[in-house]
């Protein structure tokens, strides 16, 4: 398993439509903070969902922190009756959100960029957006993740 | 349904943690390719992860033999 690197090749590969946000996103931007999942806002939309089965069915995606054992049945009409899924998958974590505090897929697309990824192009809320939906959600727990990334705001603005 | 972004205005709260922020370190990624700022980071749970794990069988070993020194 190579972190990060499977899942993001899955999902670009299958071109899924999604943006990669959080603390993924945030390294990509230059943050130097420790995170695990990937967290991708997808496309709300049936034929989106098939292609988010085709590139995550194979990495045996579980509804992380549920009891072994669950029928959990990763497919379309799954991500169709939900909206956010938090999964372990056989490579690391993956977090797939239809919407979060601040925008959803279509709101958000118009605010992110294509950057180029383990060989892959791959979609990236921009740092001022990424900034904006961390406040938006107003976790405790981001306050020096924005901290920094405000810092590396600044920091370009100075260039 | 409308999403509303909220301006990035000061926050007592978010501006208290600034001076604390390593910029070196931030530099240093701001010098790196996206791949290799992931690679970083991978290198960097990894090494969390390696950390943990030798934590854990520290105080595994302490408990056991504190359990052999009370017999």
């Amino acid at each position: 398993m190579e972190e990060f690197r499977d899942i993001i090749q899955a999902l670009t590969t299958h071109q899924v439509n999604g943006i990669l946000i959080g603390g993924v996103a945030g390294a990509l931007r230059g943050a130097h903070r420790p995170t695990r999942d990937v967290d991708w806002l997808y496309r709300r939309d049936p034929s989106n969902y098939a292609k988010i089965v085709e590139a995550v069915a194979p990495l045996s995606p579980y509804l992380r922190g549920a009891p072994p054992g669950l029928p959990f049945c990763f497919d379309e009409k799954t991500i169709a009756a939900g909206g956010n899924f938090t999964l372990t998958t056989t490579a690391g974590d993956l977090d797939l959100l239809a919407t979060i505090a601040g925008g959803d897929y279509e709101s958000l697309l118009d605010h992110s960029d294509l950057m180029r990824v383990f060989d892959c192009e791959c979609r990236v809320l921009n740092l001022t957006t990424l900034i904006r939906v961390k406040r938006a959600a107003g976790r405790p727990k981001d306050f020096e993740a924005i901290a920094e990334l405000e810092r590396i705001l600044e920091e370009l603005d100075d260039e | 349904m409308p999403f509303e972004l909220p301006p990035i205005t000061p926050n007592p709260v978010i501006d208290a943690y600034k001076p604390g922020i390593d910029m070196t370190l931030v530099r240093e990624n701001l010098k790196l390719t996206p791949t290799e700022r992931l690679e970083k980071l991978k290198r960097l749970v990894r090494g969390i992860d390696r950390l943990h794990a030798d934590g854990k069988a520290f105080r595994e070993t302490q408990q056991s033999q504190a359990a052999d020194d009370s017999r």
